[in-house]
């Protein structure tokens, strides 16, 4: 039913009046709604928070071919070429044997014992090699297996005990253990954060329910009246994003201590990575979804609750 | 103007409240519906309210059949019917002046309207001093003529009061059976509802008995009589 210009006015008066005079209930709605997007808002902030940590942790793993020392360029860039091809395969360096002196001579620029003994041995010690990144830890398997089929066998570099130097082989137990541990925790934190938002929502909704109930009687007297359903749902509706917006201040409000306390605690844990920092610089984003769940869960609950106590 | 045909509300076998009730009441009428408590009286007024559907029979609103009105179409039926009740029923957030305006706002008033029609229906149950008390800063006399004010500012056709004294003192039972009287000198239908012997016999009115959900006696000019 379409509602005319002074209805809405008075829709709002209403509502903006009964949030007013509902005092205490109002009060603890508003409280409720607040919990319920705190832990939504925690719950975010956290999963993206750890969901950046084990991304930049999937960074850090590659796997490295190092190749003969006489192995021709032209082969290394062919298998680069090759590699690059691969479905599995996000990224492949190549770093010639030069390149890795000059980046060996910049590492150990202060040590003079170890820049003397490169002096001696004249020669270059190093040799060329290709750092491959895969788009998923899980598929280093493949990668390699793709690497020691053979065909490459002529340029590869073997170590003493006739192994291909492929670092997958030598790191693969922690590379597997870690892609696990990755995988399980992007999923567990995923399981988590959708029943704690699950609580955080009927938490919410039984609250408004209640309020609601409080009011069924005023809600008939009303329809014997003769308002319409829309008239008399209005004000309650309004009332919902009033506790929404409310909710949302003081939740924010409260967000940010407590973000910088557990990221003061935690930067240990982390390293780089700080929850706070991660929480003020997406604190708009935050604060819009914060506000969309809060005004949702405010106006949503009361728009249920009313519907069963709009029958007669 | 009310044409009640041939209605029944059975809500089991053992508790029929209404049996075949048939009446009509045209416009302008003082109706006094009597019986005892469970007589069916308050049935009576929520079928035509259409708070509660007949289980046979019709109920018509003038030419309309109230239980064949679509939904979103009961709230103007309600507009035309002013109700009353014995627990009177106020809004208890809203000020006494707020009730009143509420039935006005419901219906879509203009805002000019509603600051003139207001007071004077205030003026009316002399509840002028008292606009802006809240109802449970209110005596159950006040409570009850602010309920009336409410049911009469919308200028209904019907106004139908349950039991609207049940709760009072003698002294304020007769101001609101005197407003009742006052309503229906202004041109308003009214249906009163009630067991009290000496309202029937003073009124002098209209008399509709009823016995275990049927009539049993209506009478112009009735007494009480059970």
């Amino acid at each position: 039913m379409a509602i005319d210009k002074i209805t809405f006015r008075r829709i709002l008066k209403w509502g903006f009046i009964n949030f007013f005079r509902n005092g205490v209930v109002s009060v603890a709605t508003v409280l409720v709604i607040s919990l319920s997007i705190f832990m939504i808002g925690g719950v975010i902030v956290g999963s993206s928070f750890v969901s950046a940590v084990i991304s930049s942790l999937e960074e850090k793993i590659d796997i490295s071919a190092v190749f003969q020392d006489t192995a021709d360029e032209q082969a290394i860039l062919f298998l680069k070429a090759e590699l690059e091809k691969l479905p599995e395969v996000s990224s492949v360096k190549y770093t010639s044997a030069e390149e890795a002196l000059a980046i060996f001579r910049e590492r150990h620029k202060d040590d003079p014992v170890v820049l003397e003994s490169l002096k001696i041995l004249e020669e270059n010690p190093l040799f060329s090699s290709l750092e491959i990144k895969a788009k998923n830890p899980s598929q280093y398997e493949s990668i390699s297996k793709f690497l020691e089929s053979g065909r490459y066998d002529n340029i590869l570099g073997v170590d003493a005990n006739g192994q291909k130097k492929i670092t997958y082989r030598q790191n693969q137990f922690i590379i597997d253990k870690l892609s696990f541990i990755l995988s399980t925790s992007r999923k567990i934190g995923f399981s988590v954060s959708l029943i704690l938002a699950l609580i955080a929502l009927m938490v919410a909704y039984s609250t408004v329910r209640l309020a609601i109930y409080n009011s069924k009687d005023e809600i008939s007297v009303m329809q014997l009246v003769g308002a319409s359903r829309a008239f008399i749902r209005g004000p309650f509706l309004v009332e919902g994003v009033m506790h929404g917006v409310i909710a949302t201040v003081f939740t924010s409000a409260a967000l940010y201590p407590a973000f910088w306390l557990i990221g003061r605690k935690t930067s240990a844990l982390f390293g780089e990575f700080n929850i706070f920092e991660y929480f003020i610089s997406n604190i708009f984003q935050i604060f819009f979804i914060l506000l969309f769940s809060g005004v949702l869960l405010g106006t949503l609950s009361a728009y249920i609750a009313i519907k069963r106590y709009l029958k007669v | 103007m009310i044409y009640f045909d041939k209605v029944s509300k059975i809500y089991s076998p053992t508790s029929i409240a209404l049996e075949d009730v048939s009446f009509n009441i045209a416009p302008n009428e003082f109706v006094s519906i009597v019986g005892q408590s469970g007589a069916g009286k308050s049935t009576l007024l929520k079928l035509l309210l259409a708070e509660d559907r007949p289980t046979s029979g019709k109920v018509f609103f003038e030419s309309n059949d109230v239980h064949a009105i679509p939904k979103h179409e009961l709230p103007a039926l309600r507009r035309r019917i002013g109700a009353v009740f014995q627990d009177y029923r106020l809004l208890p957030h809203k000020t006494a002046y707020e009730n009143i305006a509420f039935a006005l706002e419901a219906a879509g008033k203009e805002e000019e309207d509603i600051k003139s029609d207001v007071p004077q229906v205030l003026e009316l149950v002399g509840l002028v001093d008292k606009a802006w008390h809240f109802p449970h800063e209110l005596s159950g006399g006040e409570k009850q003529r602010v309920a009336i004010a409410r049911a009469i500012v919308s200028r209904p056709d019907v106004v139908i009061a349950d039991e609207p004294t049940g709760n009072l003192d003698p002294l304020n039972t007769w101001d609101i059976i005197h407003l009742l009287e006052k309503i229906n000198d202004l041109g308003t239908t009214v249906m009163l509802a009630t067991h009290d012997k000496e309202i029937i016999n003073s009124l002098k009115r209209r008399v509709v008995t009823l016995e275990k959900g049927r009539v049993v006696r209506d009478e112009q000019r009735g007494r009480y009589v059970l």
